[in-house]
């Protein structure tokens, strides 16, 4: 389907629309193949193509939602009706409402064609050579416990009773390895990542040698000594941290009160020389794309500039609440065509001075680099921003890399953590957490970092 | 939902290119999730999907192709996607299709499907008026109300054909609770695989009321020590632990592919002899409950560790047939858009003979920790890292400080070792569990546990 004949679907449910009820369709329709592989030979091959739509009901400021798989006129006209029936119970409320057209400038740049096109055979293989290429990168490799290519093209349409009437396509591709490296009793592993628009972006052999990298070093770690140091963030571990503060940073957890960032509006929350931003239109990040979940242009938004929080993420229900002219910024998301819109981060990324990777050991002089960290998704508190989690990486010796070190927990507050920023590496680089966070090698200055 | 000759048919189509054997999985999924935020009505939605996924397997491969299109022509052209992905010639044949039922039944006495929208409604306000009840600190509360029926249409050309349906229901509450700028939070979230009859037995107000509690509770801590301490979890909280840290390791596809530390440990002692876990999707209306799993098998009870050894892994047809075993019922998927992983249903360790309270008295310096958070682990090295919610320190035996924020951090195997005391005590909790990219809903329960000593992560003193 094109984005055309899926904007004609959208359309059609308005036609339904009955008396002073707004109405929006918004649907999504997709082709995704992915391809595992394991010694040798195609683990699980997948492939798909769904659609769906979903239904937004607003009659006198009650909002009611309802989606279908079911895109035939009786499927959509029960979505249309159970939609109907759900906003007679829901509560009035100045944020249900749904937004105006405005201009959409195209963003061809996310959408190149003809990944449906590419035989299956021609994308195992990129997953058999990934595999290849991670056991022959370092001797060491004794194994990968996963090879996987993916890829999906996907076309979005969102149309309503107040004119919207916008679509877009966009295709994504990606290759990953979780190699294993083995000394012994011990088991190390590393994960490798390469993704782009299409097949021809990706980077295999990169991938691969991050992988067998990243498991390798590792081997031999042993516990170290409690105390403060400066710590080290790759740029895997500041993209997770970012995933876990983006919350913060929507204008839906500041109205509930869920925002750590709640009262810090125009204070000082990182240190001077860091910035935040938001971008829904750069084409590097795999968020990139023309319009958000409910047809507003996307843009680019500063939310922290020089340390100072400046701004929220908006849709348009958070902006109708806050009033005071505020608008949204574009930052309407869902998961699918199966749920309504709330507030999400585009691509998010760190920005600021940057300084070569090498720069930024040699600041710390004597201290942790941190490869791999668990518990950020679940060790983080985004209310309060506390965070105590597990590490494994690197002990830093003259401004080098040196021996590696394991079962270590660093603990702090993540605002704390922004505060105590000392440099910002020039490696800055997107990974598909939480829609698309970027990292970048971090120094932070004295952190307390638990070992034996 | 499907008809048994298109079924037959689209059995034939995939075993064309050389599969062992071919599966059809139909599912029609209708839902409804309410959520009452700042005492109003945020949400209230309706989903009905409807898919089918063509699955081919030959030795340890397999082929999916999946659509929402469930017309014939669009079946057998999924059928043609998957066996497209082998190029033999065709070995087997469809088998005889006997329908039959699963041998466990959870029954469903108040289908919520024959409730209207207004009793689900009702049942979430009194999870919000008993959270903001419960004193002038709560700031924020968000109640929630979820309901699941699936119906399943699952035959493969070995024989295999059932018609069967799941029914899910689920409130929760989420609670932020606030002074003088420190901000805490609380959740309470019972769920089982019945009907609405289960807020009969578990009051709607009693939801309410644990989340706000234990938010209160919070702001009446301090952020916890870390260091080397003992451990004792509580009832039905060690469940994450136990689910995470040795769990996911037994699952038989990490086994086979040799990326578990349990790898090659059967039928060794693991555990201390207090030891003893299994997993159970035959539960009565557990949360994590099965009658069939996702493949056809029925559900079962599966030994994990048994007096400390390692006596049994979680498998799925294909993990299965790469350690020569029969699968354990273990297949689960978190829709049609999913292929079947072996995953846990309901991970129990089970009760020992252990006062709670003496398990407590015991303790000279330690933490007390009254329910876990999320955890990760990697299952390769089997470390692990679990946030706790709630805790106390144990001084000389007594439950002293309230603190927060801290964290386990340890190794599976390891821990399983220094389980030096199990009460005689059990609770159950619910969750949702993923695996790669897949959501399914489990349940976890344990009786009181003491490890002798973890590595506590924590900001303060």
């Amino acid at each position: 389907m094109n984005p055309e004949e899926l904007l004609t679907l959208v359309t059609r449910v308005l036609d339904g629309a009955q008396g002073d009820e707004e109405v929006e369709a918004f649907a999504t329709h997709a082709v995704q193949t992915s391809v595992d592989v394991f010694e040798g030979e195609v683990e699980t091959l997948s492939s798909a193509e769904t659609r769906g739509v979903g239904v937004r009901v607003i009659v006198a400021g009650r909002l009611g939602f309802a989606s279908t798989a079911d895109v035939s006129a009786a499927g959509v006209s029960y979505a249309l009706a159970e939609a109907r029936s759900n906003a007679a119970f829901g509560s009035p409320d100045t944020g249900n409402v749904l937004p105006s057209p405005l201009p959409v400038e195209p963003l061809p740049g996310i959408d190149v064609p003809g990944v449906e096109a590419v035989p299956a055979n021609r994308k195992v293989e990129l997953a058999l050579e990934l595999e290849r290429l991670t056991r022959a990168a370092d001797r060491r490799v004794t194994g990968v416990a996963s090879a996987t290519y993916g890829d999906a093209r996907s076309v979005v349409a969102v149309a309503s009773t107040t004119g919207m009437s916008a679509a877009y396509a966009g295709s994504d591709v990606y290759a990953y390895v979780s190699s294993l490296a083995r000394d012994g009793e011990e088991t190390q592993t590393g994960f490798g990542l390469t993704q782009g628009r299409s097949v021809d972006e990706l980077d295999l052999a990169a991938a691969a040698g991050e992988g067998a990298e990243r498991a390798t070093r590792l081997l031999g770690a042993r516990r170290a000594a409690t105390g403060q140091v400066p710590v080290v963030f790759d740029p895997l571990v500041t993209a997770q941290f970012l995933g876990a503060l983006s919350a913060a940073f929507s204008a839906e957890a500041v109205q509930k009160g869920r925002s750590l960032l709640a009262d810090s509006m125009g204070q000082l929350v990182a240190d001077e020389g860091l910035s935040i931003v938001d971008d829904g239109r750069l084409l590097e990040g795999p968020a990139a794309a023309p319009i958000d979940d409910e047809g507003v242009p996307t843009q680019r938004t500063d939310l922290v500039a020089d340390g100072v929080l400046v701004a929220f993420l908006h849709n348009a229900k958070t902006a109708a609440r806050q009033g005071d002219g505020a608008r949204s910024t574009g930052n309407a998301a869902r998961g699918g065509y199966r749920t309504a819109p709330g507030v999400s981060p585009s691509n998010l990324y760190f920005a600021g001075a940057t300084r070569a990777v090498t720069e930024v050991l040699a600041a710390a002089g004597t201290g942790l680099y941190v490869q791999d960290a668990t518990g950020v998704h679940s060790g983080v508190n985004p209310v309060s921003g506390e965070f105590s989690i597990g590490v494994t990486g690197l002990w830093i010796r003259n401004g080098e890399l040196a021996e590696p070190v394991r079962e270590i927990t660093v603990s702090s507050l993540l605002l704390d953590m922004l505060r105590s920023v000392a440099a910002l590496g020039d490696d800055r680089r997107f990974f598909p957490f939480g829609g698309a966070t970027a990292g970048a090698t971090m120094l932070v200055t004295g952190m307390t970092v638990a070992g034996s | 939902m499907l008809d048994e000759s298109d079924a037959r048919d689209v059995l034939a189509a995939a075993l064309a290119t050389g599969a062992d054997w071919s599966e059809v999985y139909a599912e029609r999924r209708d839902s409804t999730s309410i959520a009452i935020e700042d005492h109003r009505v945020e949400r209230l939605s309706s989903g009905r999907d409807v898919g089918a996924g063509v699955r081919v397997v030959k030795g340890p491969q397999a082929a999916y192709a999946y659509t929402n299109v469930l017309t014939r022509d669009s079946l057998l052209s999924a059928a043609r996607a998957a066996a497209a992905a082998l190029a033999g010639a065709q070995v087997a044949t469809v088998a005889d299709l006997t329908e039959a039922a699963p041998p466990v039944h959870h029954a469903v006495r108040l289908s919520p499907g024959d409730a209207d929208k207004a009793a689900k409604v009702a049942l979430t306000r009194r999870v919000d008026e008993t959270a903001w009840a419960q004193g002038g600190e709560v700031r924020q509360v968000t109640a929630s109300y979820a309901d699941v029926h699936q119906r399943i249409f699952l035959a493969n050309s070995l024989g295999h054909l059932s018609d069967t349906t799941r029914t899910r229901v689920r409130l929760m509450a989420q609670v932020v609770a606030a002074r003088d700028g420190l901000v805490q939070t609380g959740f309470e979230g019972p769920g089982a695989t019945a009907g609405l009859e289960l807020f009969e037995e578990i009051a709607p107000e009693s939801i309410g009321e644990k989340a706000a509690q234990s938010a209160l509770r919070l702001l009446d801590s301090d952020p916890s020590p870390a260091g080397e301490m003992t451990v004792v979890l509580n009832a039905g909280g060690g469940g994450v632990l136990f689910h995470e840290a040795c769990g996911h390791g037994l699952e038989a596809d990490a086994i086979a592919k040799d990326t578990t530390v349990y790898a090659g440990t059967r039928g060794q002692r693991i555990g201390s002899e207090l030891f003893s876990g299994v997993d159970d999707a035959t539960l009565a209306n557990a949360w994590g409950s099965l009658g069939y799993d996702d493949e056809g098998t029925p559900a079962q009870r599966t030994v994990l560790f048994e007096g400390g050894v390692q006596a049994g892994v979680m498998s799925d047809r294909i993990s299965a047939a790469k350690l020569s075993t029969a699968s354990t019922g273990n297949a689960r998927r978190q829709s049609y858009a999913h292929v079947p992983l072996p995953r846990m249903t309901n991970s129990l360790v089970l009760p020992g003979t252990s006062d709670p309270q003496a398990i407590i008295a015991d303790v000279q310096h330690g933490l007390y920790a009254e329910g876990l958070g999320g955890g990760e682990v990697n299952p390769a090295t089997g470390d692990f890292v679990f946030g706790v919610t709630e805790a106390y320190l144990i001084e000389n035996g007594e439950l002293t400080r309230r603190v927060r924020g801290a964290n386990l951090i340890g190794n599976g195997p390891k821990t399983l070792a220094l389980v030096d005391a199990v009460g005689r005590d059990f609770d159950l909790k619910q969750g949702m569990c993923g695996k790669g990219g897949q959501w399914v809903p489990v349940a976890f329960g344990t009786p009181t546990l003491r490890i002798a000593r973890l590595t506590v992560g924590g900001t303060g003193a």
